[in-house]
């Protein structure tokens, strides 16, 4: 019964919030780059223009996954590598905060002549994605309860033991906070990865309709845009909670 | 026979003064223990006299500045790589993530055996948790969590079982009950024990040996049987004998 009253309220509240953008968009009132609700769907309904939409979708959820393949690999396998090296952990710390300290933006003409147009979105992608792996596996893996360790070292594990055993799992709920973050962190690296000039992408429909003057359109990508990335974010949320359920804080 | 012997054990460690230098003080020794087969051995002392770094030495943690451990003759680092000590601490030892039956399982994981077909329930029942073998530790008493981590610390029949403060965290009657617990699992196999305590009468009921350490450095300044029959029981604990044993150790553990 609550649980319907809450949802009705956020219902109410999205319809006059709505509604309200469709009345100030007819008017006119925040001027001609603020158009109606309704002139921004139609835009879905317009078939060459979905199909456009769909197209760019792929295209930059391709580069999306990519990049965030690559970053969540790079990042948890270089981690790891400090993990079980302590000799190498200072060194790498610092190599990831540089990466970290890096103005993306300014890469992006080095990334064109080098990895090519294509392949710049996912490269810019993975960047700050291999940092968020980076840090939230390093704070995982050294999560692990100190009174957990000593009793394995007590009986008698390994290294690869402890690690498989007890690091590695108290690990996970880290990780999947880092994945999650790292989700938005992608789509806005693939985003203006496209700037600088892939052949499609939902980043190049953005560039393409603001330099037009195909108003509802370029608000029509945005939603696209913040929609993906808004569902992502959710499931890798309902992910986390749920390998957090499981595996606990590890201090149980 | 001595199963395991503490031979002019010191262990110092560094310490930084008001002046930022760095210098070394002692915390352990010179320390000699000997403790035959299958005694149970009581360590008490006042905070920070080294009882926990007596435990850290003897479970092959940490190694001595000088002097010798030995365990059947070898070091603690070898029956920790045969997969011979037991270890029991006081809160928080137990995989969050695993049932009460896995997490028992876990010494025979990391020895690489398969786990004899009974063994786990033996220990089970051990743990008198039968019932509970597939909870995980969130959802059990703090009470039976340290029985899971007895019974896991057994597992393996081990050469030599540690207990640091098993009983700190628990509440008084709880840890009464579980005082008789321990001693009805303990007699099943009867393995050589130390116990490291802060509550003097839980070691006179528990022992059949009780060591009171001096200040730091640590030495052994009373070493006092305990000449009770087993099973012990809470009658014991009324006898005028029990409460002389005990005040006397007692009186050992103020400051000089």
């Amino acid at each position: 019964m609550r649980l319907t009253g809450r949802f009705l309220h956020l219902a109410m509240g999205c319809a006059v919030l709505l509604l309200g953008w469709e009345v100030i968009g007819r008017a006119g009132l925040l001027g001609k780059t603020f158009p109606s609700l309704s002139a921004v769907l139609r835009v879905y309904a317009d078939a060459p223009r979905w199909a456009l939409l769909v197209r760019s979708s792929a295209a930059t959820l391709a580069s999306v996954a990519a990049g965030y393949a690559v970053g969540i690999s790079l990042g948890a396998a270089v981690a790891l590598l400090a993990h079980l090296v302590p000799s190498l952990r200072g060194g790498l710390d610092r190599l990831a905060v540089l990466v970290n300290a890096l103005p993306v933006i300014a890469l992006g003409p080095v990334l064109i002549i080098t990895a090519g147009r294509e392949s710049t979105p996912a490269a810019l992608a993975a960047v700050p994605v291999f940092f968020l792996l980076y840090t939230s596996t390093r704070v995982g893996l050294r999560g692990a309860s100190p009174r957990l360790e000593l009793v394995l070292t007590t009986l008698g594990a390994s290294r690869r033991q402890r690690l498989t055993k007890l690091e590695a799992i108290a690990a996970v709920p880290s990780v999947f906070r880092g994945m999650k973050i790292a989700a938005s962190s992608a789509m806005i690296g693939a985003i203006v990865g496209e700037w600088f000039g892939a052949p499609s992408g939902l980043g190049v429909v953005v560039l393409n309709s603001m330099q037009n003057f195909q108003i509802p359109l370029l608000w029509a990508t945005v939603i696209v845009i913040a929609a993906i990335t808004l569902s992502a974010y959710g499931l890798l949320t309902l992910a986390e909670r749920a390998a957090r359920r499981r595996i606990g804080e590890c201090d149980g | 026979m001595a199963i395991l012997a503490l031979t002019g054990v010191t262990r110092s460690f560094l310490r930084r003064t008001r002046t930022g230098r760095r210098e070394s003080f002692d915390a352990l020794g010179p320390l000699d223990v000997e403790i035959g087969d299958g005694e149970f051995v009581a360590l008490i002392g006042a905070s920070g006299c080294g009882k926990s770094t007596v435990l850290r030495l003897l479970a092959g943690l940490d190694e001595p500045t000088s002097g010798q451990v030995q365990i059947n003759g070898q070091p603690p680092r070898e029956l920790q790589a045969q997969h011979s000590l037991g270890i029991a601490f006081q809160e928080h030892a137990l995989l969050p993530w695993r049932t009460v039956e896995s997490n028992l399982r876990l010494p025979f994981e990391i020895a690489g055996v398969a786990a004899p077909a009974d063994r786990i329930g033996e220990l089970v029942s051990l743990a008198g948790l039968q019932g509970f073998e597939h909870a995980r530790p969130a959802e059990l008493s703090g009470g039976m969590r340290q029985r899971v981590a007895i019974a896991r610390a057994l597992a393996l029949r081990p050469k030599l079982l540690l207990l640091d403060e098993p009983f700190g965290a628990l509440d008084a009657v709880t840890r009464r009950r579980m005082n008789f617990e321990l001693e009805r699992i303990w007699l099943e196999g009867r393995p050589t024990t130390l116990m490291i305590t802060h509550s003097v009468d839980e070691a006179v009921l528990l022992a059949d040996r009780v060591l009171v350490l001096t200040e730091r450095p640590g030495r052994v300044r009373r070493d006092s049987a305990v000449p009770f029959a087993r099973p012990r029981s809470a009658a014991l604990m009324r006898t005028a004998e029990f409460h002389r044993l005990a005040d006397e150790l007692t009186a050992e553990l103020e400051p000089a």
